[in-house]
């Protein structure tokens, strides 16, 4: 319950916004399967009744009274990591599409000290539920331009079951894009000529609830995450 | 003498603009006004009292960059010179966004801090 000790060296950090009906299942997921971690839920604000949920069953949380964006959420985790001095972070999302069966899969290389920030792929294998053919485009356009610009192939730059160690978690802490982070947070790594790393994971459709990204929003998402990416390319400068 | 802008115009610009420096400077004065944010207005007070008392500098300058009529020119130097301070205030706004944000995720961290020793002290 509410607890503050640490018991571990990995936290997962679960962004909540307005998912009253999902965060009850993957938490407990996590405290009853996966006791060996630590969590924290970053409710962004919630209108929902999420903060009631998460005070009554007496989840470890955090509350952000204004919502402050899927980045500014995730960012509160990597603050909250840094503050605790937790040696790695674990992202997934609120939403149950994350199985958190993967998290020891994807912690291990950066346990071995093989990887610096590891990405959970829905496209290395190909298994599981795959998001929409228009997605899949969007997404595969993406990853083509970071690749592009920076030399590095990630297939699946928008997934959001992420781990990164000690050096990540202090660069993220004073630093997170903010809007739609994914694509971002990568370019990040990749110029820091950190380690990356995408293993297979199957992920699961989400439960109930609606996903952020609508099928408006998606034009303006494509064109805001694409001049990010170049921004964040040219600011790097030349230097890799 | 011959006259860039007529007389008439000269005083009804002199005067709109030194109404301008006293609104500014009552706001300044009531605090309404942040200091760091008005210089740019200021600079660009004086800059336009500056070409309406020597027009030539004006004409001179709108000759060399091309811009026929003057007060043409004068308009375009308006926009040009909106067009920064709102560069100038969406600035501002982006970073304190990031500024708020960063208060937001302090304040919640704190938040978290305060229930728990709360819960603390309830349990003992």
């Amino acid at each position: 319950m509410g607890t503050t000790n640490k018991k571990s060296d990995v936290l997962i950090i679960i962004p909540a916004y307005n998912e009253a009906e999902n965060i009850e299942n993957i938490i407990d997921e996590i405290t009853t399967g996966y006791p060996q971690y630590d969590y924290v839920v970053v409710n962004d604000g919630s209108s929902d009744g999420t903060a009631k949920i998460l005070k009554k069953r007496g989840y470890n949380h955090i509350n952000c009274p204004i919502n402050l964006g899927i980045g500014g959420a995730i960012q509160t985790g990597y603050r909250y990591a840094k503050e605790k001095d937790y040696r790695i972070a674990v992202q997934i999302d609120g939403d149950g599409q994350h199985d958190p069966a993967y998290i020891e899969e994807i912690i291990t290389p950066i346990i071995e000290g093989k990887a610096d920030y590891v990405i959970g792929s829905r496209f290395v294998n190909k298994e599981g539920f795959q998001s929409s053919v228009t997605r899949r485009m969007g997404i595969k356009f993406l990853s083509g331009l970071i690749t592009v610009l920076c030399f590095h192939k990630v297939k699946d730059v928008t997934s959001g079951f992420r781990a990164v160690n000690k050096f990540f978690i202090d660069v993220f802490a004073d630093n997170y894009p903010i809007d739609y982070p994914e694509p971002e947070a990568i370019m990040d790594a990749v110029m820091r000529r950190k380690r990356i790393l995408e293993l297979p994971v199957i992920m699961r459709e989400r439960e109930t609830g609606k996903s952020s990204i609508n099928f408006k929003r998606s034009i303006y998402y494509m064109i805001k995450v694409t001049l990010d990416i170049i921004v964040c390319r040219i600011s790097y400068g030349i230097r890799r | 003498m011959n006259q860039i802008i007529p007389t008439r115009l000269t005083i009804v610009l002199i005067v709109a603009i030194v109404s301008y420096f006293i609104i500014i400077l009552s706001l300044l004065k009531h605090r309404k006004l942040n200091m760091k944010y008005t210089l740019l207005w200021l600079f660009t007070g004086v800059v336009f009292l500056v070409l309406v008392l020597h027009p030539m500098i004006l004409v001179y300058f709108l000759r060399l960059c091309g811009i026929t009529g003057t007060m043409n020119g004068l308009f375009i130097l308006l926009i040009g010179f909106l067009i920064m301070l709102v560069l100038s205030l969406t600035s501002i706004a982006s970073r304190q966004a990031g500024r708020i944000t960063k208060l937001i995720q302090t304040q919640g961290l704190l938040e978290k801090r305060v229930r728990e020793l709360e819960e603390k002290l309830e349990e003992k």
